[in-house]
């Protein structure tokens, strides 16, 4: 009775994570399609790993990024920027993945 | 973790060709209709971005491809930053011969005037003459040294510069123009570097309003250091307002206009907006003028230890909008100070000047602090804490540390 308890206990924890969280893989794949296309990073920034050739903002594959920093940046933008997070233009969860995505592939 | 690099739906070779809009790429997100029109950003041999390899890596510390530093060493002992180590701080991309074409053919517009009218560059090199020394310096210089998170490049002493600018004074353009018209408040400068961006304007136009007043003493210019204004620093024609922050210098230059209402756009609105952390709006003071400043440029950690012995503490002060009077030197943290001394011409009350304190240290570690006063303001020990960074003066953060052996 108790082993099987715990034993669901552990299935929805599992199961719960399994929807929540996508791989690393999965995440790198949706990282470009919201970098190139949904938020449109590509159209200010260069980013070899993604082909993108904008000019407006710095070339990301030259500043020293961790994921915390993109986050910050896309949450809250910087002058031309836009704040995605702020202004509710992407989701917290895509903005999480593109900032994943743009911290391991930026400068490689 | 694999690596993908598969690009969606990129149309590169229109990219390039500066035919492709965004509108495809972000056709989901209309935030960012843009046209990509210049490729000048790629890096070169020397590991500085294209438009600006004529410039001195060593003298250069790269954030980005778009905000570029200058070590404190670097910043000129001649009182004149030369242009090679002058930093880069971009908020549109800079404009390229192609973009600009005939510069003499280059037009500002001059409104909010009695008669407005359009000048060129040839026209203006007949209106006046003159030459100006000032200090150039981004409103986020010294942002490294703050404590909380703050976003943009982490600029500490180098993102200043002074420079020798050789334009029209602004009254003259004025007063071709028959006077200012009514009730202006404000004068307001715009670039025209955002328009090969195809960018929302009231998000990407560099339009800056500083109070009226500034035009007494600003000019129009077309020559820095000797040389035509680079592109790079705003070419062919740049705003110069004396004794305020960079921004509003503004670069590209297309419009001047003496309005009764500060410009709208986000680069006045909210952009450049001195708030408390946590806090932002238009209701807290703009980055206009520079607040009284001094830093070491020699010795510092940079330069490596220094032999025991006589020793020269070399730095540079600015009175921000009034002449520096006095410049004080530290050599244990600020519980001593002596006066230094300053050398080489003055320039006038917007250049900085040099100073220098001779000295004697025996071996040890010294913390070497320089506290400049104007008459009527001198530095703060402490930064004024702000959300994002601006207008640091505080003299400890800027003191530095050096090993005498
Ligand atoms: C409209 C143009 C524009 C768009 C769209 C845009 N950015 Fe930016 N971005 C900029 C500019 C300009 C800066 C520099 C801001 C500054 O320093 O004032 C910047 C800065 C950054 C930085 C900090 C770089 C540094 O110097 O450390 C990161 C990271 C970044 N952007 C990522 C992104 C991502 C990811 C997206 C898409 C979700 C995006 N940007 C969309 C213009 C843009």
């Amino acid at each position: 009775m108790k082993i099987s308890k715990f034993l669901l206990i552990l299935f929805f924890i599992f199961s719960a994570n399994i929807q929540k969280s996508f791989s690393d893989d999965d995440k790198m794949i949706k990282g470009l399609e919201i970098f190139n296309e949904i938020a449109g990073c590509a159209g200010c920034h260069i980013l070899k790993a993604a082909g993108s050739e904008g000019n407006v903002g710095p070339n990301l594959d030259t500043v020293s990024l961790t994921e915390d920093s993109v986050k910050e940046m896309v949450t809250y933008g910087l002058g031309v920027m836009p704040a995605y997070g702020e202004e509710n233009i992407l989701t917290k969860e895509q903005i999480d993945i593109v900032s994943f995505y743009v911290a391991n592939t930026a400068g490689k | 973790m694999k690596k993908r690099r598969q690009k969606l739906n990129l149309n590169r070779r229109n990219f390039l060709s500066g035919t492709a809009t965004l509108a495809g790429l972000a056709a989901t997100a209309s935030v960012v209709p843009i046209n990509i029109s210049n490729a000048n950003h790629k890096d070169g041999s020397k590991g500085l971005p294209d438009f600006i390899s004529w410039k001195d890596r060593n003298a250069l510390i790269v954030h980005s491809d778009k905000g570029i530093e200058t070590h404190r060493s670097a910043i000129g002992e001649s009182l004149i930053t030369p242009n090679r180590n002058v930093y880069i701080r971009n908020n549109m991309p800079t404009m390229s011969d192609k973009q600009i074409g005939d510069r003499n053919n280059w037009k500002v517009s001059i409104q909010g005037v009695k008669n407005p009218k359009t000048f060129t560059l040839a026209q203006l090199k007949k209106m006046g003459h003159t030459t100006m020394a000032t200090i150039l310096q981004c409103s986020g210089n010294g942002r490294g040294f703050f404590e909380h998170k703050v976003r943009g490049s982490q600029w500490k002493t180098g993102a200043a510069a002074c420079v020798l600018w050789t334009g029209v004074p602004l009254m003259k353009v004025v007063d071709a123009c028959g006077g200012i018209d009514g009730s202006a408040v404000f004068m307001t400068s715009a670039g025209v570097d955002h328009e090969p961006t195809g960018l929302d304007p009231k998000k990407a136009m560099v339009e800056r309003s500083v109070p009226k007043k500034v035009y007494k003493d600003a000019m129009l210019a077309w020559e820095m250091n000797g040389v035509p204004l680079p592109n790079a620093h705003g070419g062919p024609l740049r705003m110069v307002t004396p004794g305020y922050f960079g921004i509003n210098n503004v670069k590209h230059l297309g419009k001047v206009a003496f309005t009764t209402k500060e410009s709208s756009v986000k680069y006045m609105k909210s952009s450049y907006r001195i708030s408390p952390i946590g806090k932002k709006g238009s209701q807290y003071p703009s980055c206009w003028e520079m607040p009284v400043k001094s830093w070491i440029t020699r010795p510092t950690d940079e330069t490596g230890t220094v032999k025991a012995g006589k020793v020269q503490i070399v730095g540079v002060a600015m009175g921000g909008t009034r002449k520096v009077r006095s410049v004080k030197v530290s050599v244990d943290g600020g519980k001593s100070w002596k006066r230094a001394r300053f050398v080489g011409p003055d320039l006038g009350k917007y250049a900085w000047r040099q100073f220098v304190l001779e000295t004697t240290l025996t071996s040890g570690t010294y913390n070497i602090a320089s506290l400049a006063s104007n008459g009527s303001d001198k530095q703060p020990e402490l930064r004024m804490e702000n959300r994002r960074g601006y207008a640091h003066n505080g003299w400890k953060d800027h003191s530095v540390n050096i090993t005498v052996v």
